[in-house]
C-alpha cells in the first residue's frame, strides 16, 4: 500500500528519488557498488537480517531436534525459556497442540521465504511483461497497460485476495497464484518507465537499424538494462508479498494448518493471546525481521545501484 | 512558526486526553442493571423461522414463547403457552391455550394466533429455514378462543420436542401485517424480555418485560436490561469480559478458561453441549463416481484405522477440556436412543497400523481432510493420523462451501460437528446422516431401514430397539468416527448468578445478580 | 485543464466499468452462490430453486450485465443473509470506516510532516535516522499485529484504551494508529526529499539572503511547495487504507464495512462482497481523480500529457 510512496500512481510524477533524466552510466560498476554497500548501513542490515533467515530456512534440521508437526498433548503450553517455568528443553516454549515453538519458527521461514519468492516470481513476469511493452511500444499499448494497472491499483487487494481463496478453499499453490496475480504493479510501473529510458539509448536505436526481432531487442539488449531495478523491486515485493500473506492466513484464508506459516502462527497464537503472548509476540518478531531485512535490502539496493550522485 | 506548532500539538495532546479519560468505556454490570453478553456469530434476522443459528434459538427463548417447554433438569414437557395438551389419537393433539397471556404490544394471545404462526411455518410455500420442525405438522385447525388442534401427516414421535424447542408462537396481527423481513428487526412476542434497539448483525437491546405472565414454568425475569454484542473473536471477548466490558461470554477455550477461573471476579461453569465431533468417510465409494480415482475408505479396515488411530480421550481431556467425553456411538449420550452398547474403538495405534496394512497399505495413504471448524482439534486429528501413516492434508473451508462439495461427491474425508439443535433425540443427529441424503457417505440400506422405523414409530420401546441396531451397525462398520462432545465454558462477572444447562441454550431471564 | 479533466473522466469511468466487471467475474467464478444461500440442512431441490430464484443458473454475463444495470439506478442488490437491500447495510456501516480510515491518514499526517521537516532540515543526524528508524519499523510491521500488541498492552495490561467496537471515540484511538502507521513511511519519505529539494532551490537561499526568519521561510516557502505532492498522495492512500480496514476491523471488532467484507466472505453473501468491492475501487479511484486534477491544477506541466 505504501508503493505510492515510490510512485503515486501511473499518471502521477515520477518520484523524486528516482534519477528521472539523468543517463543511466556505471563506470566501473562492481567496484562502485561494492564499495557503496560496504558503506550503506541499512543494505548491511538488511542483507544480514536476510541471510540470517534465509540460513534458517536451510539449515532448519541442523537448529532444532523437533519435528514441528510432532504434537504432543500432554505437554502444551509450555512457556518460553525467558519466562520463570520456562525450560531449554523448548527454548521458544510450544504451541497449543504441544509443537516445539522454534521448531514451527525455523521451519516456518521456509514457507514465508517460499510463498515471497514465488509470488515474486509470478508478479514479476506479469509485471515485466506489462511495463516493457507498454516502455518499448508506447502509444496505445502504452495506454493500454497504463489502464490496466489502474485497474489493479483499484481492486483492493486484501479484500479481493480473502475473497477469493476463501471462495476456492486455502493452500499454499492457490495463495501464491492469488497473490502474485495481485502485486504486480510496481514492477509494471517502474519498468515503464526505465523501459523508455532505455529505449532512447543508441544501441537500441543501432540494434533495430540491424534489423534485430523486437524480441530480441526486448529481451536481449534492453532487459539486462533493466536487472538492477528488476532486483531493488523484486526484493521489496517479496517483502509485500510476505505481509499479504501473513495478513491472509491471519484472517484464515490463507496457507492452511498444520503448514507453520508465520501468520497462521500468530492467528493460532491470537487465541491465547492474552495468557500466552509469547505464541504471537514471537512469530511476530521473525515477520517483522524478515520484511523489515528485505526492505532495507530493497532501498539499499537502490542506493547502491542507483547512477552516479544518487547514492 | 513555532508557536503554530506548539498551540497544534497542545491541541492534539488535549483531544487525546479527553478522548482516552472523558469518553472513558461504558462499565458493565450490575451497577446500571445491565447484562452486557457477546455472542461470535450475527443474526441474519431475530425471526425464529428464518435464521438456523444457536443464537437464534437463544434469543427467540428470550423474547418469544412456545406451546410447550422442557424442563431442562427433568426432561419433562411442561404446557407453557398451552395451559394442557393431549394426545387424541396418534395423528391429533389437542392444545388448550392459558388465558390472558399478552404480546409485547398489550394484544391477547389467543388461537388465531398459534393457528396461524404453526400453519405459515408448516406450509413450504413460505420457505421457512426451519422446515424439518415444522413440516410434519398437517395442519393446525381452530376449536375455539383458546383452543385448537395440530393434525400430524403421520405418527410423529418427536412432536413434542419440536413443539417445545422451535416453532414460537408469534403475533397474528402484526406478523401477518409486516411480514418476515420487518418482524426479523423488530421482533414481538410473549416472551420474558421484549426488544427495544437492533443495530443489525451489531447489537441488541433486550428489556424486562414487566407483564410476563405470571404462571410461566419459565419464572420471571428478574435483570432489567440485556446488550447483546456481536464479537467474532474469542479472545476479544475474552479481553472484554477481563476489562469489564462484558459480563457473560461462552465456548471459551479451556486454556482461557482456566486460566479466567483464576481470577478474582471471574466465575467459570463448564457445561456439555449437546454438539458432537465425528469424522465422516466415504464408505459408499460416492467419491468415485465423481470423478476420483481411488477410495481408501470403501474398505471396513481402513474405516476402523481410522477409529483406532485417533486419540479420542487424549483431545477430550486436553484440547476440549472440562467435562468432554470421547463418544464411539453416533450421538449425544443422553438423546432418546443414543445406545451406548456399539463397538469401542479405543486408541490402539499399532492396531491401526496392523489392519491398514491387512488392508493393503502397509505404508499408509495420502488423502485430504477436510473441516469447518476447531481447526486446533482438526489439527490433533491430522497429527494422529499421521502417526499410523495416514497422511492426512488439511483443508479448512467454510461450512457452505465445505457443504457444497460434500454435496458434489468430492469429499472421501471430513472432521464435522453436529448440535442436533439442541433436540434430545436421535433423530435430530443419526437418522439426519444416514437415511441416504446427499451427505449419506455410507447410503447402507439396512441402516436406513432401520432408522426409518425408529423415526415413524410411536411406541418407545420398538423406536428404541430400531436406534440400537442401527448405531450398532453404523459403529460396527466404522461409518463415522465420533469422536467427542463439545464443550461449552461459561465464564461470567462473580456479580451474576447463573446456571447453564447441557442443552446449549443459556436462560439469561432466570439470572440474576448477586 | 477542461480538456484533461474531461479526458481524465472518461478514464475514470471505464476503471470503474472493467473493475465492476473482474470483481464480479472472479467472485463468481470462485463458488457457488446457491449453496450458501440456502444454509444448513437445504436439500438438493432447495438449492435448486434457491438458484434459479436468485438467477444464479443463467450465463455470468447476463447476470453481470443484469447487476451493473441496476447498479447504475443504485440498486446494489439485496443480501440474501440477512434480506436487506446491500446499500442500506453499506450506509449503516459506512460511516465507522470513513471515520476511521479519515482519522488513520490524520494520525499518519500529523507523525510524518513534522518528522519529515525535521528530517529534512537536519538530514544525516540522529534525528534523521530516528524519523527513518520510525518509517522502516512501519512498513515492515503487520498491521494486524501491531494491533493486538495494543490491545494487550493498552486495553487489557493498563486498561487506558477500550479493546472493541466503536462506541466512543477512545474506541478508535487504536485501530486508527494500527492502520495509520502503515501509512506514515510512505507520507515521510515524500516530505523529507521535497523538502530536502525545495530547501536547496534558489528561492528559499534568496529568502535566506534576505535575513528572514528560519521558521517562516520553512512554513511558508519550503512546507507550502513540498506538501503539494503529499496532498496528492494523501487521496490515494485513503483509498488504501479504506481496502485495509478490513484487517484492522476485524481485529478490533468494528463494524465498518470491512468488517461487514469479512464476515459476509465467510457466508458467501456474495452481493455485498461485490458491492463492497465495488465502492471501495470507485473511492479508490475518484480520490485518485481528484488528486490527479489537484495535481495538475497545481503543475500545468502535467496536463500536457
Amino acid at each position: 500500500m505504501s508503493d505510492a510512496a515510490t510512485h503515486p500512481g501511473p499518471n502521477g510524477a515520477v518520484a523524486p528519488d528516482e534519477g528521472l533524466g539523468r543517463q543511466v552510466v556505471f563506470p566501473t560498476p562492481g567496484q562502485v557498488m561494492r564499495m557503496r554497500m560496504r558503506h550503506h548501513k541499512g543494505f548491511i542490515f538488511g542483507a544480514v537480517f536476510v541471510l540470517a533467515i534465509f540460513l534458517m530456512a536451510v539449515f532448519a534440521p541442523m537448529l532444532t531436534s523437533y519435528n514441528p508437526y510432532t504434537q504432543h498433548l500432554s505437554h502444551r503450553l509450555v512457556p518460553p525459556v525467558w519466562d520463570a517455568k520456562g525450560t531449554w528443553k523448548h527454548p521458544l516454549g510450544t504451541d497449543n497442540l504441544g509443537r516445539d515453538y522454534l521448531s514451527r519458527l525455523v521451519y516456518g521461514s521456509r514457507v514465508s521465504l517460499l510463498i515471497g519468492f514465488s509470488c515474486m516470481l509470478i508478479a514479476m513476469v506479469i509485471g515485466t511483461l506489462l511495463g516493457m511493452s507498454a516502455g518499448y511500444f508506447g502509444g496505445k499499448v502504452d495506454m493500454l497497460v497504463g489502464f490496466i494497472i489502474t485497474v489493479r491499483l483499484a481492486l483492493p487487494a486484501v479484500l479481493v485476495a480473502v475473497a477469493v481463496v476463501a471462495l476456492i478453499g486455502g493452500s499454499m499453490q492457490v495463495v501464491i497464484l492469488v497473490l502474485g496475480c495481485l502485486i504486480w504493479d510496481r514492477f509494471a510501473v517502474v519498468l515503464r518507465t526505465s523501459t523508455q529510458q532505455v529505449c532512447s539509448m543508441d544501441y537500441v536505436d543501432a540494434a533495430r537499424a540491424a534489423g534485430c526481432s523486437t524480441l530480441r531487442i526486448m529481451f536481449r539488449e534492453i532487459l539486462p538494462n533493466l536487472f538492477n531495478n528488476l532486483m531493488v523491486i523484486a526484493t521489496l515485493e517479496i517483502g509485500r508479498a510476505i505481509l499479504l500473506e501473513a495478513a491472509l492466513s491471519f484472517l484464515g484464508m490463507g496457507v492452511q494448518p498444520p503448514t507453520p506459516s508465520w501468520g497462521l502462527m500468530i492467528s493460532e497464537g491470537k487465541e491465547y493471546m492474552l495468557f500466552q503472548p509469547y505464541l504471537i509476540t514471537v512469530p511476530g518478531v521473525a515477520l517483522f525481521i524478515l520484511v523489515l531485512g528485505m526492505n532495507l535490502l530493497g532501498d539499499g539496493l537502490r542506493d547502491v545501484t542507483a547512477p552516479e550522485g544518487q547514492a | 512558526m513555532r508557536k503554530g506548532w506548539r498551540k497544534v500539538l497542545m491541541g492534539v495532546v488535549a483531544t487525546v486526553i479527553t478522548v482516552v479519560f472523558v469518553a472513558a468505556p461504558v462499565q458493565a454490570g450490575k451497577k446500571d442493571d445491565t447484562l452486557n453478553i457477546a455472542f461470535t456469530k450475527e443474526l441474519e434476522t431475530l425471526d425464529r423461522y428464518f435464521n438456523t443459528a444457536r443464537e437464534g434459538i437463544v434469543f427467540a427463548r428470550h423474547v418469544f414463547d412456545n406451546l410447550l417447554w422442557r424442563d431442562p433438569k427433568t426432561f419433562e414437557y411442561k404446557p407453557l403457552l398451552a395451559k394442557s395438551y393431549r394426545w387424541v389419537d396418534n395423528l391429533t393433539l389437542e392444545v388448550t391455550l392459558r388465558k390472558g397471556v399478552k404480546f409485547h404490544d398489550g394484544t391477547e394471545m389467543t388461537a388465531d394466533d398459534v393457528v396461524y404462526t404453526l400453519n405459515f411455518a408448516a406450509n413450504p410455500a413460505n420457505k421457512v429455514k426451519t422446515q424439518r420442525y415444522s413440516n410434519w405438522i398437517k395442519k393446525v385447525v381452530k376449536e375455539g378462543p383458546y383452543k385448537v388442534k395440530i393434525l400430524l401427516k403421520t405418527p410423529f414421535p418427536a412432536a413434542l420436542e419440536f413443539l417445545s424447542g422451535a416453532n414460537p408462537i408469534y403475533p397474528k396481527h402484526y406478523y401477518a401485517k409486516v411480514g418476515p423481513k420487518k418482524f426479523g428487526l423488530k421482533p414481538i412476542g410473549t416472551g420474558p424480555y421484549k426488544v427495544a434497539e437492533v443495530e443489525p448483525g451489531k447489537r441488541i437491546v433486550l428489556v424486562k418485560n414487566p407483564d410476563y405472565f405470571k404462571d410461566s414454568p419459565k419464572g420471571q425475569p428478574h435483570i432489567g436490561k440485556i446488550v447483546w454484542r456481536t464479537l467474532p473473536e474469542k479472545n476479544t471477548q475474552v479481553a472484554e469480559l477481563m476489562t469489564g466490558g462484558l459480563d457473560w461470554i461462552w465456548m471459551v477455550p479451556p486454556d482461557q478458561a482456566k486460566k479466567l477461573a483464576a481470577m478474582p471476579n471471574i466465575k467459570v461453569i463448564a457445561a456439555e453441549t449437546m454438539r458432537i465431533g465425528y469424522l465422516t468417510m466415504d464408505a459408499a465409494g460416492v467419491t468415485l463416481k465423481h470423478g476420483m480415482k481411488n477410495d481408501p475408505f470403501t474398505k471396513l479396515k481402513v474405516r476402523q484405522a481410522v477409529n483406532y488411530a485417533v486419540n479420542r480421550e487424549a483431545i477430550a481431556k486436553n484440547l476440549v477440556g472440562g467435562q468432554s467425553k470421547p463418544v464411539y456411538s453416533a450421538c449425544f449420550p443422553s438423546q432418546f436412543g443414543c445406545t451406548q452398547d456399539v463397538v469401542k474403538y479405543e486408541y490402539n495405534p499399532a492396531k491401526a497400523r496392523k489392519l491398514l496394512a491387512e488392508a493393503g497399505y502397509p505404508d499408509g495413504f495420502t488423502t485430504t481432510l477436510y473441516g469447518y471448524r476447531n481447526r486446533d482439534f482438526a489439527a490433533a486429528i491430522v497429527g494422529d493420523l499421521a502417526a499410523v501413516g495416514i497422511k492426512a492434508k488439511l483443508v479448512m473451508m467454510k461450512y457452505s462451501a465445505l457443504r457444497e462439495k460434500l454435496r458434489g461427491g468430492k469429499v472421501q474425508f471430513a472432521f464435522l460437528t453436529w448440535g442436533s439443535y439442541s433436540i434430545n433425540d436421535v433423530s435430530a443427529i443419526t437418522s439426519n446422516f444416514f437415511e441416504f441424503q446427499e451427505d449419506d457417505l455410507a447410503r447402507d440400506p439396512v441402516v436406513r431401514d432401520l432408522l426409518l422405523k425408529g423415526d415413524t414409530s410411536i411406541d418407545p420401546k420398538v423406536r428404541k430397539e430400531a436406534y440400537r441396531k442401527a448405531l450398532q451397525r453404523i459403529a460396527a462398520q466404522a461409518y463415522w468416527a465420533p469422536l467427542f462432545t463439545y464443550v461449552s465454558n461459561n465464564c461470567f462477572t462473580k456479580d451474576l448468578d447463573f446456571t447453564p444447562y447441557p442443552d446449549a441454550v443459556p436462560r439469561f431471564y432466570q439470572a440474576r445478580w448477586k | 485543464m477542461l480538456q484533461y479533466t474531461l479526458k481524465r473522466l472518461v478514464v475514470t469511468f471505464f476503471v470503474i466499468l472493467v473493475v465492476s466487471l473482474v470483481s464480479f467475474m472472479l467472485i463468481r467464478v470462485s463458488g457457488d452462490p446457491a449453496i450458501a444461500l440456502a444454509g444448513e440442512g437445504a436439500t438438493q431441490q432447495e438449492i435448486e430453486y434457491v438458484r434459479h430464484h436468485y438467477g444464479f443458473d443463467r450465463p455470468l454475463i447476463i447476470q453481470y450485465v443484469d447487476w451493473a444495470k441496476k447498479a447504475l439506478q443504485g440498486d446494489l442488490g439485496e443480501s440474501p443473509y440477512f434480506n436487506e437491500p446491500v446499500l442500506k447495510m453499506i450506509r449503516e456501516r459506512i460511516g465507522v470506516t470513513m471515520t476511521l480510515g479519515v482519522s488513520a491518514l490524520l494520525f499518519a499526517l500529523f507523525v510524518s510532516i513534522p518528522l519529515g521537516v525535521l528530517a529534512s532540515i537536519r538530514p544525516n543526524t540522529w534525528i534523521d535516522r530516528v524519523a527513518l528508524t520510525i518509517s522502516v519499523m512501519g512498513q515492515a510491521m503487520p498491521s494486524f499485529w501491531f494491533g493486538l500488541i495494543m490491545i494487550i498492552f493498552f486495553g487489557v495490561t493498563l486498561r487506558w484504551l477500550p479493546i472493541s467496537g466503536s462506541g466512543s471515540p477512545a474506541h478508535y484511538v487504536m485501530p486508527t494508529i494500527a492502520l495509520g502507521y502503515y501509512a506514515t513511511p510512505a507520507f515521510m519519505r515524500l516530505i523529507r526529499s521535497g523538502m530536502l529539494e525545495v530547501l536547496s532551490s534558489d528561492h528559499i537561499r534568496t529568502a535566506r539572503a534576505k535575513g528572514l526568519r528560519w521558521g517562516k521561510i520553512l512554513y511558508k516557502h519550503a512546507l507550502r511547495n513540498a506538501i503539494i505532492p503529499v496532498v496528492a498522495l494523501a487521496a490515494v492512500q485513503l483509498g488504501f487504507m479504506l481496502g485495509g480496514s478490513i484487517v484492522i476491523e476485524s481485529v478490533f471488532a468494528l463494524h465498518g464495512i470491512g468488517y461487514l467484507a469479512w464476515v459476509s466472505i465467510g457466508r458467501s453473501d456474495l452481493p455485498v462482497v461485490q458491492a463492497i468491492i465495488l465502492l471501495l475501487s470507485m473511492i479508490y479511484v475518484v480520490l485518485t481523480f481528484l488528486g490527479d486534477l489537484l495535481n495538475a491544477f497545481l503543475d500545468p506541466r502535467i496536463r500536457v500529457r
